[in-house]
C-alpha cells in the first residue's frame, strides 16, 4: 500500500493549500523528514516534509488547491507495483470550506475527496482565458490570476505569453544575479536589497561584516538582474528562493531591507531549516501602508533632479544624500528598461500605494533567531509596523533614523547583525 | 450614409422626424392612413402628428374613439384588406387593452392561415419614464411585444432613426412596432430630407471601443454614449451599440463586438429581469463569442417595481449615466 | 324573372333555381362535413378538438346569399359552416382539419383559423370577439379604397359581451362603414345560457346603442335570414352604414368535442332537432317547386359523395415537414432568427 501524502494543516484557520512546487521528481526516492513540497495558504508559503520513505508517485500538478488533510500524492515503497492513481485529489471547494474535524486516524477520509467539487479542479478563469491558454497549447494552472478570487483573465495570460510592449520592456529570463565576497569562514551571510536599489547599496554595511562569506542577491529587475515579469509577490520569492536553493548552501544568515526583508521572512518561511539566522531591516509586509509616491518617484525619476528629492526621504538626515549619491544613483538607474521593469513590478506589488502582501502570519511561524532593525524616521513605511512582531522577535529600534539604517548607521546595524551572526 | 444625406441633412427634433415621415408616406400612398387618440385637430397627445390632419383631411387622419382593442383590431383588418395603417398608442401602456389584436390577431394570421396573408400594419408606443406620469403611463414593456414571432419590433434612439425605421416600417410586410421614448421627442438631430429607410433588424455600433461593449436601446443609447465619454478620459475604451431592433435582433453585430472587447454590459429601461438583455446576455453566452468574455456579462434594466411617481425614485428605478460607469469600470479592472 | 308575389317568401322570390338549389347543396355539405369530421375524431385521426355547427346550416349559408368573392366575411371558432357557405373547397379544409400540408393553411391554423382570402374569407378566429374590429378594419379599407365591397362579421351571442363587440360597433356607426354584425345566437355561451349572460332580451335590441338597425330572425329559417342579411348588406353598400342581424338557432352538439351537455335537457335539445333548417329548407324547395322529392335525396346524396371523396384524398394528402415548422412567421425577415432546435 502507498503511503498517502496530505496537505496538512499549517494554519489555525487554514481550509485548503496550493501546491507550489515538488522537490522531488516523480519516480525519485524521497526519506522521510526531507523537503518534499512547498506549499502556499492564503497568509503564507512554507515547506512539507516527506511523511515517510518511498518512491514519489502521482504528485497533484503544482499550482493545485487541497483541502487540509486531502491526498496530493502518494509515496510507493521500492518494487511496490505503481498503478493508478489511488484517489482523487482533494480539490477545495471554491468557498473556504468549514474547518474539518482533525484529522487523527492515518487513513484520511476518502469521502471528502468525492465531494469536493470536481469542476474545481480547475482553476477559476474568464472564458477568453481559457481560450488563449487553450490556443496556446497552455496548462492554465500555469497562469497567476489577478481578478476577483484569482480568476485568471486573458490579461494574466496575454502577458504571460507575450509581454505587452506597452510595459517599456522586454521580459527576460534566466537566473538572477549573484555577487560574493572574498574571505570570511563559516555560514554565509545572504543579503537582499529593497526596492528600486540593488546588490552595492549593501557595501556601507559589509565592512562590518567580513568575518563571514557575503552573498549578495540582485532581485528581478534591479543591479544585473533579468528583467523579469512578475505577477505577484508569490512569483518573486519563487525566484529569490530558485536562486538561494541554486547556492546549494546547508545554512545561511538572511539579511534583508525593506522589500527585500519581505522577501528573506518569505524565504525563512519555506527553508526555515536552511535559515540559521534573519534580519529584517526596515521590513515590508508586515501592514498595508507605504508612501506609494516615493515608490512612484523613484521609479519615474530620468535625471538627478528628479531622482534626489526622493532618495532624501529616504533618511532620517537628509545630508547624507549627497549630490555625488544621487548621481551615482541616477548612473545605475539610466536603463529606461529597468525603470520601466521596476515600475510594473511596483503596480504589482504595491498597487495604490499599498503592499499588497501580507507575512505577519509567517513571523509568527520563523523560529530561527530573528531580529527587526528599523528607524523610527521612516517616511516610506511606518516602523510602527515592527510592533506587530511575536516576542520571540527581538526589535532594534533607533529613534534618529529613517528608511535606511544600514546605510546611514552602518557599524550599529553591523554590531547587532554580528552579536549573532 | 450616403452623399443625398450630408447635403441634404437638417436639424430636426425626433418627433419631427416622425412626423415628417408620416407625412412623406401620406403623400406618397394612398393606402396609408393614422389612426388613433386625439391624433387630429389635437395634434396627438405628444404632438407628434401635429397639423397632419389639417393637410390630409380626417378620412387619412383618423381619431378614433378611446378604444385601443377595438381600434388595434380595425388597424389589423384594414392592413389585412390593403390599406397601411400607422396606429398611435397614446401611451404604450395603454396598448394593454389591445394585446389580443397585437398578439393573437397581428402576429399570428400570417401563420395561422399558412402564409395566405400579410398584415401590414405599424403601431407606435410612446414609452419610457422620466416624466412624473407614474406607473401607468410611464412602461417600457417592448419586451412583451418583442416576446411574440411574428411581430417586428423597433426603438429608434435618434431622430433619423426615428423617421427611417418609420418609413422601413411602411414598407415591411409585416406588423412592425415602434416603441419611441417620450423624453427623445423633444432631441434634435440631423435627419435627411426625402424619402430613405433605416434597416430593421440592424444595429448601429454609435461609437467604436476596445474594452467593453455597451449594448443599449432607445434612450439608454444615449446614457452609454454619455457614460462612454467619460470613460474614455478614464483610459476605459467603450463601444457603444445602439440596438434599434429588438426582434429581429442584429445578433452578427452584438457578437462581433463582444469578440472584439471580451465584455458586455446591456443596458435598457425595461424591466431587467426576463427583458432585453436577457436576450442579449443568453446570445453571448449560447454562442462561440462566450469564448471570448473576459468578465461576467451585466445587466442593467429597470428595477423590479412599477415606476414611481416621485421624481428621485423615478430616477432611480431606471439606469442612469453613473450605474453605466460603475459596471464599465468594474468589468474592466477585473473587479466583476 | 318574373315578379313574384309578396305572399312567396323572399329567398324564393329573389334567387334563382340554380342558386337556391346550390344553397341546399351547401347546407347539406356543411351538415355533412360536420358529421365527417365528428366520425374522423371518434376514429382517432384528428389532433385537436373542434366546434361543430349542425343545427346552423341555414345561418351561415341564408347570410352569404348576397357576397361576392370581394365581399369578406369574418368567422368564429365554429366557423366550418361559414367556409363551405362562402364558397370553400371541402377537400382543403378537411386537408386543413387533418394538419396537411394541402390544407387551407398548410396544416398551421387546423379547425380553428380555416380562411380562404380569394373567396373574400378573412379567416375564422380563436378568440371570441376577435373579429368583430377585424371586420371594421376590413370595411375600413373598403370604404376607403372604394371597393364596394361589404363585410359579413359572423360572431356568436358569447361574443356580444366581450368589450370589441361594442368597440367595434360603435366605430363601425361612427365612420358609418360597410359591415354587417350576423349574430348567431345558438343560446349558449359554452355551458352559460343567453339568459343568465346578457342583460337585454335580445342581442340585436344592442344595436339601437350604436345607432344602427338591428333585427332578430329565425336562424333556421333559410330564407328569413337570407332576407334580413340582404336588406343590411344592401344598406351597407349603398353607404348607410353598418347593421346587425341576430340568428337565432341551435347547435345540436355540445360547445366542443370535451362537452358533456350538462347545462341543457334532453328535450330542449329534441325541440330544436324537430326543426332542422334542411329539412325545413327542403320542404321549402319542393313546396315551390324548386326541386322535386327526387332531387332532394339527390343532393343529399351529392353531398355526401363529394365528402367521402374530400375526406379521402385528404388522408392520403402529406404532411407538412418538421424543418418547415417556422415558415410563415415573416413575409419576409431581414435576419435570420434560427430554426427550432
Amino acid at each position: 500500500m502507498p503511503v498517502e501524502v496530505i496537505m496538512p494543516k499549517v494554519d489555525m484557520d487554514m481550509a485548503s493549500g496550493k501546491i507550489m512546487s515538488w522537490h522531488v521528481a516523480v519516480g525519485q526516492p524521497v526519506a522521510k523528514g526531507d523537503p518534499l513540497f512547498d506549499i502556499e495558504t492564503d497568509k503564507a508559503a512554507m515547506e512539507v516534509e516527506s511523511p515517510a520513505d518511498g518512491m514519489l508517485y502521482h504528485p497533484a500538478p503544482e499550482g493545485t488547491e487541497i483541502q487540509i488533510g486531502q491526498p496530493c500524492a502518494w509515496l510507493y515503497a521500492e518494487g511496490e507495483e505503481v498503478g493508478d492513481q489511488p484517489a482523487a485529489f482533494g480539490a477545495a471547494a471554491a468557498e473556504p470550506a468549514p474547518p474539518p474535524e482533525p484529522v487523527a486516524a492515518v487513513e484520511p477520509v476518502r469521502e471528502l475527496a468525492f465531494t469536493a467539487e470536481p469542476a474545481l479542479e480547475k482553476p477559476r478563469a474568464t472564458p477568453r482565458a481559457r481560450r488563449l491558454a487553450s490556443e496556446a497549447g497552455r496548462d492554465l494552472t500555469s497562469f497567476v490570476g489577478t481578478g476577483p478570487r484569482g480568476r485568471v483573465q486573458a490579461d494574466d495570460v496575454l502577458q504571460a505569453l507575450a509581454p505587452a510592449p506597452s510595459a517599456g520592456f522586454t521580459a527576460e529570463t534566466g537566473p538572477l544575479s549573484i555577487t560574493r565576497s572574498k574571505g570570511g569562514e563559516g555560514t554565509p551571510i545572504v543579503l537582499i536589497h529593497g526596492f528600486a536599489s540593488d546588490a552595492t547599496s549593501w557595501a556601507p554595511l559589509e565592512t562590518h561584516l567580513r568575518h563571514r562569506p557575503v552573498i549578495r542577491i540582485d532581485l528581478p529587475s534591479h543591479g544585473k538582474s533579468p528583467k523579469l515579469r512578475i505577477r505577484c509577490f508569490a512569483d518573486l520569492v519563487k525566484e529569490v528562493r530558485a536562486a538561494v536553493d541554486d547556492l546549494h548552501l546547508d545554512a545561511a544568515h538572511l539579511v534583508g531591507h525593506s522589500l527585500g526583508g519581505a522577501v528573506a521572512l518569505a524565504l525563512a518561511d519555506t527553508r526555515p531549516r536552511k535559515i540559521a539566522s534573519l534580519t529584517l531591516i526596515a521590513p515590508g509586509g508586515l501592514g498595508p501602508e507605504i508612501d506609494g509616491a516615493a515608490l512612484t518617484g523613484l521609479c519615474n525619476a530620468t535625471r538627478v533632479e528628479s531622482l534626489a528629492p526622493w532618495l532624501r526621504r529616504l533618511a532620517a538626515d537628509e545630508s547624507l544624500i549627497t549630490d555625488g549619491y544621487a548621481r551615482l544613483a541616477m548612473a545605475s538607474r539610466n536603463d529606461p528598461a529597468l525603470r520601466h521593469a521596476q515600475a510594473a513590478l511596483a503596480d504589482v506589488l504595491f498597487p495604490d500605494g499599498t503592499q499588497a502582501f501580507d507575512l505577519r502570519a509567517a513571523l509568527d511561524r520563523v523560529d530561527m533567531p530573528t531580529r527587526i532593525i528599523w528607524g523610527k524616521r521612516d517616511a516610506i513605511i511606518p516602523w510602527s509596523h515592527a510592533l506587530r512582531a511575536p516576542g520571540k522577535v527581538a526589535l532594534h529600534l533607533f529613534d534618529g533614523l529613517g528608511h535606511m539604517p544600514q546605510i546611514e548607521a552602518p557599524d550599529e546595524v553591523g554590531k547587532i547583525i554580528r552579536s549573532l551572526v | 450614409m450616403n452623399a443625398q444625406t450630408e447635403t441634404n441633412s437638417r436639424e430636426l427634433t425626433y418627433s419631427e422626424a416622425i412626423r415628417e415621415a408620416m407625412d412623406i408616406a401620406l403623400g406618397n400612398d394612398e393606402r396609408v392612413i393614422l389612426m388613433g387618440e386625439d391624433i387630429g385637430v389635437y395634434g396627438g397627445a405628444f404632438g407628434v402628428t401635429g397639423d397632419l390632419v389639417e393637410k390630409y383631411g380626417t378620412d387619412r387622419v383618423m381619431d378614433t374613439p378611446i378604444s385601443e382593442l377595438g381600434g388595434a383590431g380595425v388597424a389589423v383588418g384594414a392592413a389585412l384588406t390593403g390599406l397601411r395603417p400607422i396606429f398611435e398608442f397614446q401611451f404604450s401602456d395603454f396598448a394593454t387593452l389591445g394585446m389580443e389584436q397585437i398578439v393573437n390577431q397581428a402576429a399570428k394570421l400570417r401563420f395561422m392561415l399558412g402564409g395566405a396573408v400579410s398584415v401590414p400594419v405599424v403601431m407606435r408606443f410612446p414609452a419610457g419614464s422620466g416624466t412624473g406620469a407614474a406607473a401607468q403611463h410611464s412602461q417600457s414593456l417592448e419586451a412583451w411585444t418583442a416576446h411574440v414571432p411574428g411581430l417586428k419590433v423597433v426603438q429608434p434612439s435618434t431622430p433619423e432613426d426615428a423617421k427611417g425605421l418609420l418609413l422601413a416600417a411602411l414598407e415591411d410586410p409585416d406588423p412592425v412596432m415602434i416603441y419611441e421614448h417620450k423624453l427623445l421627442y423633444k432631441m434634435k438631430g440631423p435627419v435627411p430630407a426625402g424619402h430613405y429607410t433605416t434597416p430593421i433588424g440592424k444595429a448601429a455600433i454609435r461609437r467604436e471601443g476596445r474594452d467593453v461593449s455597451i449594448v443599449a436601446t432607445a434612450i439608454m443609447v444615449h446614457k452609454a454614449l454619455e457614460a462612454a465619454e467619460t470613460l474614455a478620459r478614464e483610459g476605459i475604451d467603450a463601444e457603444v451599440i445602439d440596438l434599434r431592433t429588438i426582434r429581429p435582433i442584429d445578433r452578427d453585430t452584438v457578437l462581433a463586438s463582444v469578440r472584439k472587447t471580451g465584455r458586455l454590459i446591456c443596458v435598457y429601461e425595461g424591466v431587467k429581469t426576463l427583458g432585453v438583455g436577457a436576450e442579449v446576455s443568453a446570445m453571448v453566452a449560447e454562442s462561440d463569442a462566450f469564448d471570448f468574455l473576459d468578465a461576467p456579462i451585466v445587466r442593467l434594466g429597470g428595477a423590479e417595481c412599477p415606476i414611481p411617481y416621485n421624481p428621485q425614485l423615478e430616477k432611480a428605478v431606471v439606469p442612469q449615466v453613473p450605474d453605466i460607469l460603475d459596471a464599465a469600470r468594474g468589468l474592466t479592472k477585473g473587479r466583476i | 324573372m318574373p315578379e313574384l308575389p309578396d305572399n312567396v317568401p323572399y329567398a324564393i322570390r329573389t334567387y334563382s333555381p340554380e342558386r337556391l338549389r346550390d344553397a341546399f347543396l351547401k347546407m347539406h355539405l356543411i351538415r355533412k362535413f360536420e358529421e365527417g369530421a365528428e366520425n374522423s375524431y371518434t376514429r382517432g385521426l384528428i389532433h385537436g378538438t373542434m366546434h361543430l355547427s349542425i343545427g346552423q346550416e341555414a345561418s351561415a349559408v341564408g347570410a352569404c346569399m348576397s357576397l361576392t368573392d370581394e365581399d369578406k366575411i369574418t368567422s368564429t371558432h365554429r366557423g366550418h359552416g361559414h367556409c363551405v357557405a362562402k364558397g370553400a373547397d371541402v377537400e382543403k379544409m378537411f386537408a386543413e382539419f387533418f394538419g396537411k400540408e394541402t390544407g387551407y393553411c398548410k396544416g398551421r391554423g387546423g379547425s380553428m383559423h380555416i380562411a380562404d382570402p380569394s373567396k373574400g374569407n378573412l379567416g375564422a378566429n380563436g378568440i371570441v370577439g376577435g373579429g368583430l374590429p377585424i371586420a371594421v378594419g376590413a370595411a375600413l379599407s373598403a370604404k376607403r379604397l372604394g371597393t364596394g365591397a361589404v363585410t359579413v362579421c359572423f360572431f356568436g351571442d358569447g361574443a356580444n359581451n366581450e368589450g370589441a363587440f361594442h368597440e367595434a360597433l360603435n366605430m363601425a356607426a361612427v365612420w358609418k362603414l360597410p359591415v354587417v354584425f350576423v349574430c348567431e345566437n345558438n343560446k349558449y355561451g359554452m355551458s352559460t345560457s343567453i339568459e343568465r349572460s346578457t342583460a337585454v332580451k335580445r342581442i340585436s335590441d344592442r344595436a339601437a346603442a350604436y345607432a344602427m338597425p338591428g333585427v332578430t330572425v329565425d336562424g333556421n329559417d333559410f330564407s328569413a335570414v337570407t332576407e334580413a342579411v340582404d336588406q343590411a348588406v344592401a344598406h351597407a353598400r349603398a353607404g348607410e352604414g353598418p347593421g346587425l342581424v341576430e340568428t337565432l338557432t341551435y347547435r345540436w352538439r355540445g360547445h366542443s368535442k370535451s362537452d358533456r351537455n350538462r347545462y341543457r335537457t334532453k328535450e330542449e335539445i329534441a325541440d330544436w332537432q324537430s326543426r332542422d333548417p334542411i329539412v325545413a329548407m327542403a320542404r321549402l324547395l319542393v313546396d315551390h317547386h324548386i326541386v322535386s322529392e327526387d332531387e332532394i335525396a339527390a343532393v343529399e346524396a351529392e353531398a355526401t359523395t363529394i365528402i367521402e371523396n374530400a375526406i379521402a384524398a385528404a388522408s392520403a394528402a402529406p404532411d407538412p415537414k418538421v424543418e418547415e415548422a417556422t415558415r410563415d412567421v415573416y413575409t419576409a425577415l431581414i435576419l435570420d432568427e434560427g430554426t427550432p432546435a
